[in-house]
């Protein structure tokens, strides 16, 4: 079974997991609040069958949160305990939200993102923009799979024990690439009549369907009452 | 009076930041309906012609020009971009970095969209052009899951979508196998036949036999030679090597190499007494090996491997090509045989040393085939001494002019050709020492002048005692360098023997 949900509320679930990570949850019942919406996009990942990825998110997630929970408390101390801090913290704050922008990359064709922000009445610049930024995810994982196959095979992946270097050696060529790729995909994309004075048409015919407005109600909820508690109380 | 199509009159024209010119003075008309090769070296000006007619020039990438483009009966240098998308389509030489959707309907609904057509008219469109090049299979997948061949019918269908008059191809087969080249060629051949102005820039000449009306010469930015396609095709060996073209036609002992044919029994091979040894080489890349502790697999695992050589001898000291269609498993045997599977159990034995696991890098070496993911450093030398282990700046400076590279040694790798760029990293790989050298198609999209300096490189690095072994589509490639030929089919050895003369 697959959900099909509607680009915008896909943006719109972005907008709002993002907002709430920047509001710190201190009471119970607001972490029962985050954790639930954290769930939402791991549920969708599972519906969408990118079961690796959602057990793996689940996984990290589960663990920080226990840490978080068991052993952390404010008068940690230590080397170790400051780095778990920092790991659960990172982890338990922002994985929400990078759970599901990954959710939404996955899942969203490119034709189906510029009709959604089309509808939306966002400039075109903005929008071709955005759809290559999209476009680029996966590319930039191909070209860094093949670097690092080229960096085994010469033995500098630790770069000779210089951070720098390893840093450096994986970024030089990964730049030149998508520089490249990035000029080619540019050359290709005007020849076929993008950046046009033409109203762009789409193939894609967008419907908000009642999973949509159940999500969109349920996370404008959830917003609502990070922001009562928050700010209001 | 035949109607026509492209006229290109006296122009010239220079890259900004470029010192030479790489047109000049080139005049050239080409017939609605006809089909025209383009041929000569590298930086002859063949993609450049491409880009004028496209409009790229002047529009995209600046520069000086004079003279005018005419395509249909319209000034390019008056003509906004977009305005030609339905009259222009152009099909580009890296199937990567063409496609702007992410899934392959979307892709090919996106140059119509662009131009605003009724979406109904767009779904139909697609229809028709999908049962036209046989593309159903294809439709609803990622383009990241396609394989380089497929991913080029996709950019086919899509220039196609645009149902433009004339189409230019820019090397259009340099990332393709023996098979998808035929796909191509049949896609060319139904273009001809709905009466499409075609224009190809190419190396690969042999598999446009037949389908071209004419072929035009080009060398340093001029227009030097035109024959028509049945004049071309009659041109001898010694003809086309002259003008550094690759030959116009294969021979037929090579044509039956790629030809994929059934093979009977399994493959069976005789002891060599001076070689390199490889030994149970299962990989498989859908089972992970582990289950509880470590499973090995064997020949039994059969029909879930994705390689499997349970034993073969490489003799020491030659070249060996390595052929068999894309998705057969070249590039798996090669990447397990490098050490950059680490799940695959295969052992090399060489001089009784065996060589397990990671130790198999540092033996082996591969050179990718975009060489530019496999250079870090800021000049020529550092990226040699990279490689090396005790940093030898006198050995290095001698691999360097052993590959001609001595004069570019402080230069940054970035900044030089494609072909010397590959030399570089050659260069790194004979620096690590490796007694087992591959590569991974390094001819795709050469011109025959480079293909023969990389088939000169091979047997002199065979010569100098390593073990070469390249994969490759390339006939003329397997021609001019190969001691013996390894077929792989479906991950297996299918046949290994000698080139027979």
């Amino acid at each position: 079974m697959s959900l099909k949900l509607d680009p915008r509320t896909k943006l719109f679930m972005i907008f709002v997991v993002s907002a709430v990570v920047m509001m710190s949850a201190t009471t119970p019942f607001l972490w029962a609040v985050r954790i639930a919406m954290t769930m939402v996009p791991i549920t969708l990942l599972i519906l969408e069958k990118h079961y690796a990825s959602a057990f793996r998110f689940l996984i990290l997630y589960i663990i920080a949160l226990f840490l978080t929970f068991r052993f952390l408390s404010e008068q940690s101390k230590g080397f170790l305990m400051a780095f778990l801090v920092g790991y659960c913290s990172i982890i338990v704050q922002f994985m929400p939200a990078m759970i599901t922008a990954w959710y939404v990359v996955r899942t969203t064709k490119i034709g189906e993102f510029v009709s959604a922000m089309q509808k939306m009445h966002v400039p075109d610049g903005i929008t071709i923009s955005l759809a290559v930024v999209m476009r680029f995810f996966p590319t930039i994982k191909e070209e860094y799979a093949s670097i690092r196959d080229a960096m085994k095979m010469r033995g500098i992946m630790l770069g000779g024990g210089n951070a720098v270097r390893m840093i450096e050696f994986r970024m030089i060529p990964l730049l030149f690439s998508c520089v490249n790729i990035g000029d080619e995909l540019s050359a290709a994309a005007i020849t076929r009549g993008l950046g046009g004075k033409v109203k762009r048409t789409s193939v894609e015919t967008l419907k908000m369907g009642p999973a949509d407005h159940l999500l969109a109600a349920l996370f404008t909820a959830a917003l609502g009452v990070f922001v009562v508690f928050k700010y209001v109380k | 009076m035949m109607q026509t199509a492209v006229e290109i009159r006296n122009v010239t024209y220079r890259y900004k930041g470029a010192e030479a010119e790489c047109l000049d003075n080139i005049s050239l008309t080409v017939n609605a309906g006809e089909a025209l090769l383009l041929c000569g070296a590298s930086g002859s000006g063949k993609t450049s012609v491409i880009r004028l007619i496209n409009g790229l020039i002047p529009h995209y990438y600046h520069g000086d020009m004079t003279g005018n483009v005419i395509v249909n009966g319209r000034d390019i240098a008056k003509t906004e971009l977009y305005e030609l998308a339905g009259i222009v389509g152009t099909v580009f030489q890296n199937p990567r970095s063409q496609f702007f959707s992410i899934d392959t309907d979307g892709e090919i609904a996106f140059g119509p969209e662009n131009i605003g057509l009724d979406p109904k008219e767009i779904i139909s469109r697609t229809e028709v052009i999908a049962k036209q090049m046989k593309l159903e299979k294809l439709l609803g997948r990622s383009l990241f899951e396609l394989s380089g061949g497929e991913k080029q019918r996709i950019a086919c269908a899509s220039v196609a979508a645009l149902l433009p008059d004339i189409i230019l191809l820019d090397e259009p087969s340099s990332n393709l196998d023996w098979e998808t080249i035929g796909q191509l060629r049949e896609i060319i051949g139904e273009w001809k036949r709905q009466g499409k102005t075609i224009i190809i820039s190419e190396h690969r000449l042999w598999y446009l036999k037949e389908l071209m009306d004419r072929v035009v010469y080009m060398d340093d930015g001029n227009i030097v030679c035109e024959w028509s396609g049945a004049e071309f095709e009659n041109l001898s060996e010694e003809e086309t090597k002259a003008m550094k073209l690759r030959p116009a036609a294969v021979k037929e002992q090579y044509a039956q190499m790629f030809e994929e044919k059934a093979d009977s029994g399994t493959f069976v091979q005789t002891e060599v007494s001076d070689g390199i040894l490889l030994r149970d080489f299962y990989f498989s890349y859908h089972r992970k090996p582990y289950v509880i502790g470590k499973k090995r697999f064997s020949a039994a695992d059969g029909e879930a491997l994705n390689l499997c050589i349970p034993k073969l001898f490489l003799p020491k000291g030659k070249v060996i090509g390595v052929t068999g269609r894309n998705g057969t498993g070249k590039s798996t045997f090669l990447r397990c045989l490098c050490g950059l599977e680490k799940d695959c159990t295969g052992i090399i034995v060489s001089d009784g040393k065996e060589y397990k696991k990671k130790h198999r890098i540092g033996f082996s070496y591969m050179v990718m085939q975009d060489v530019n993911h496999q250079l870090f450093t800021d000049s020529v030398e550092a990226e040699i001494l990279l490689s090396m282990k005790e940093k030898d700046e006198e050995k290095c400076h001698a691999i360097l002019d052993d590959l001609g590279l001595l004069a570019y040694k402080d230069t940054h790798p970035m900044a030089l050709s494609g072909g010397q760029k590959q030399r570089v990293a050659i260069a790194s790989a004979v620096a690590a020492d490796a007694k087992l050298l591959l590569f991974d198609e390094p001819t795709s999209g050469l011109d025959y002048a480079h293909m023969e300096k990389v088939g000169e490189l091979l047997k002199q690095l065979a010569d100098s005692g390593s073990t070469v072994l390249v994969s490759t589509h390339d006939p003329e490639l397997i021609e001019m360098c190969c001691d013996y030929i390894l077929r792989i089919h479906s991950g297996r050895v299918a046949s290994f023997s000698k080139k027979s003369e």
